[in-house]
């Protein structure tokens, strides 16, 4: 538990005080309980070829096997599927979250699941989990090209029934933005802290501003900055705009002075979980259950209670729960108190 | 001339008196289906949808063989007997067999109580994209002789028909494998003002009922992409806040559901398309978005056919089904030959 407390705190002080350090957070390999395997594997996502940017479409991910994976050879399995933050990569994120550990504590009480943990980072620090020419198209790439390797390599419940789509902050956006694209795919999500809910939008200094940012010193340019340009390549992809490829949303009067380009507004609007809720009614509804959770002092709080209470609205129901605690430090605990017992209420568990 | 004008003759009596003879003409059939997708929608829409199945000479007389299907989405403001009135969808499809391009052409019903569903989806008008691309074309696979894959269904539409050929092409690119696009409406984001919000908060029931198109079509759209469940008796939320401005969010929620504003998250779909079509009038006055359209595809690498024509936004839709439409899709569907 200090363990976790310290590469809590060690992930925050990250985020906060180096922004021009590397970038990309990182915690050391966590314990593996006894019985529990995890394998390593290389997805090609056939979603990510060609993407501007040059990120790999060979990517890695973690994959966690409960402790009877190895003993009963017929067995099938539901499978969650863990999605990481910004600026961290999958195996990163894997340790963070002592995944084996989750998984190890859930299969005591008899909550027996494979988890995967997927690393979509990105030259920009992260790929938003979108569709995007730029940056590759992640949606798919986790809903299809992903989800078909570890059907067709691992014993799961190769049926929506027996998939949950779960992730943290940016993870938590993709939980959002994916299951409402792909609700034939999953049959339950839960988004932790997620970011970026609300329409992201700009003044003109602000856009002036990313717009300066030198293509090679994005590492450099802090973590907020790096954010924005993470999801202006990820939502306003423009292959005919080198070196970053996309638009950025200022534009030039005629007059010579510079606006807002409200069209590139719109595109990010499209990406928006919260704008996206009243077109998808009917994908969220058809979910077998939604959760959704947020710590007292994240600074994301107001962002996540917009979506609640936007579900709320629609009549769409969901879990919802604010408990003690900051965008990190209790997201591991939660991810194995609640996230997986959750699922385990509502994926079709094999038996 | 002559003969195709008799073909629509012999049809329309083969609907009169014989509709289970042999089919020497094509012939136009009002069906209903029933829509799970359409259940439960405020405005009480009905989830049993009539179609307009139109089915090419020969039909009745080959039994063993199957048909690609051309799908066609109506404009607002409009039923479907209104632009079968005006397009004589058997005539089309009758001419388009005539040059060798034998298709069975669908039209469903996009009507609402706000006269159209903009082929979205919203708990408020009701379903209509998932009605369209799920339940209506398994509907059509399983009581018609269809080739039942993408490559032999195309997807087409005029104004808001257009929107919805465009928005369904991006959202089920497993479905469809050719896009045709007429006039399209509701490409670039729209913008509520206090002005707009405040007048339409101010419309009575009976205002509504008796409203022209510039005075619904807001509302409409409103109801559409900006819906709110617990706001009777319109279930809609125009975004006016007590202090007399606009609710960005609900700005976002119109942008959010407009094509071009959709386009850069669905290219992988679009460029999945054997073929995309697009065209509108000279003199159409949504010419200016259908262009920004045209040039914002050009600009992704999205290959597509574009053409302006000497026309207005409704003058020349029967013509251009005959000319551009149904030969469009005569190139680039599976006939399964």
């Amino acid at each position: 538990m200090l363990n976790k407390a310290l590469a809590a705190l060690a992930a925050l002080a990250a985020l906060a005080v180096a922004p021009a350090a590397a970038q990309n957070i990182t915690a050391p390999p966590p314990p593996v309980p006894a019985g529990i395997t995890v394998e390593a594997v290389t997805v090609h996502g056939a979603s990510l070829e060609g993407n501007l940017e040059g990120n790999s479409a060979d990517r890695e991910a973690m994959v966690v096997l409960p402790p009877s994976y190895g003993k009963e050879p017929t067995r099938h399995y539901p499978v969650v599927y863990y999605l990481h933050g910004f600026a961290i990569d999958g195996r990163n994120f894997y340790n963070f979250m002592h995944v084996p550990e989750a998984v190890a504590h859930n299969a005591a009480a008899g909550r027996e699941f494979i988890v995967v943990v997927p690393d979509t980072l990105t030259r920009m620090g992260g790929s938003m989990y979108s569709s995007s020419v730029t940056t590759g198209d992640f949606r798919k790439f986790i809903a299809e090209d992903l989800v078909r390797y570890i059907d067709s390599h691992y014993r799961t419940i190769p049926t929506r029934e027996g998939r949950g789509l779960a992730g943290h902050s940016m993870g938590g956006y993709g939980t959002w933005v994916i299951g409402m694209s792909y609700p034939q795919v999953f049959d339950s999500i839960w988004a932790q802290s997620a970011c970026c809910v609300s329409p992201r939008t700009e003044t003109v200094e602000s856009a002036t501003a990313m717009a300066a940012v030198p293509h090679d010193k994005v590492d450099g340019s802090g973590f907020g900055m790096r954010a924005g340009l993470a999801s202006a390549v990820a939502w306003a992809p423009n292959p005919q705009n080198p070196p970053y490829f996309v638009d950025f949303p200022i534009k030039a009067n005629e007059d010579g002075t510079r606006a807002v380009d409200p069209l590139v507004i719109a595109k990010w609007a499209n990406n928006s979980p919260l704008a996206m809720v009243a077109s998808h009614v009917g994908a969220l509804r058809s979910f077998d259950a939604i959760g959704a959770d947020v710590g007292d002092k994240d600074g994301l709080i107001r962002d996540d209670t917009l979506i609640h209470e936007e579900l709320e609205q629609f009549g769409i129901a969901h879990d919802w729960a604010v408990y003690e605690g900051t965008h990190v430090d209790k997201i591991a605990q939660r991810f194995d108190q609640v996230v997986l017992p959750f699922f385990a209420r509502h994926l079709d568990m094999g038996r | 001339m002559a003969g195709r004008l008799i073909g629509i003759l012999a049809a329309g009596l083969a609907l009169l008196a014989a509709p289970a003879a042999a089919q020497d003409h094509a012939r136009a059939a009002w069906v209903t289906l029933h829509s799970k997708a359409m259940e439960g929608n405020l405005e009480g829409n009905t989830a049993d949808r009539t179609a307009l199945v139109v089915t090419p000479p020969g039909y009745d007389e080959h039994p063993g063989k199957r048909y690609p299907v051309v799908y066609f989405l109506h404009g607002y403001w409009a039923t479907p007997q209104m632009y079968e009135d005006m397009a004589k969808f058997e005539d089309a499809v009758q001419g388009a067999a005539e040059a060798g391009n034998e298709v069975i052409l669908v039209m469903p019903d996009g009507y609402s109580k706000l006269k159209g569903g903009f082929y979205s989806s919203s708990p408020t008008v009701g379903n209509y994209e998932a009605f369209v691309a799920e339940d209506l074309v398994a509907w059509v696979d399983a009581n018609y002789r269809t080739i039942a894959r993408r490559e032999a269904r195309g997807l087409s539409g005029h104004s808001m028909g257009g929107y919805g050929t465009m928005r369904l092409g991006m959202k089920y690119p497993g479905v469809f494998s050719s896009l045709y696009a007429m006039s399209s409406c509701c490409l670039s984001p729209m913008a509520m003002t206090a002005e707009t919000a405040t007048r339409i908060e101010g419309m009575s029931q009976e205002d509504i009922a008796k409203a022209d198109f510039g005075g619904l079509a807001q509302l409409s759209t409103l109801a559409t992409w900006s819906p709110d469940p617990t706001a009777p008796p319109n279930y809609i939320d125009t975004g006016l806040t007590d202090d007399g401005k606009i609710d960005p969010l609900v700005n976002a929620k119109l942008a959010a559901n407009a094509i071009l504003a959709m386009i850069p998250q669905h290219l992988p779909a679009l460029k999945a398309m054997n073929a995309i079509g697009l065209e509108a009038g000279d003199k159409d006055f949504l010419l200016a978005q259908n262009v920004a359209m045209h040039e914002e595809l050009a600009r992704y690498g999205v290959a597509h056919e574009w053409g302006t024509y000497d026309g207005d936004h409704g003058n020349r839709i029967a013509a251009r089904i005959r000319t551009e439409l149904l030969p469009f899709f005569g190139r680039h569907l599976d006939h399964g030959n």
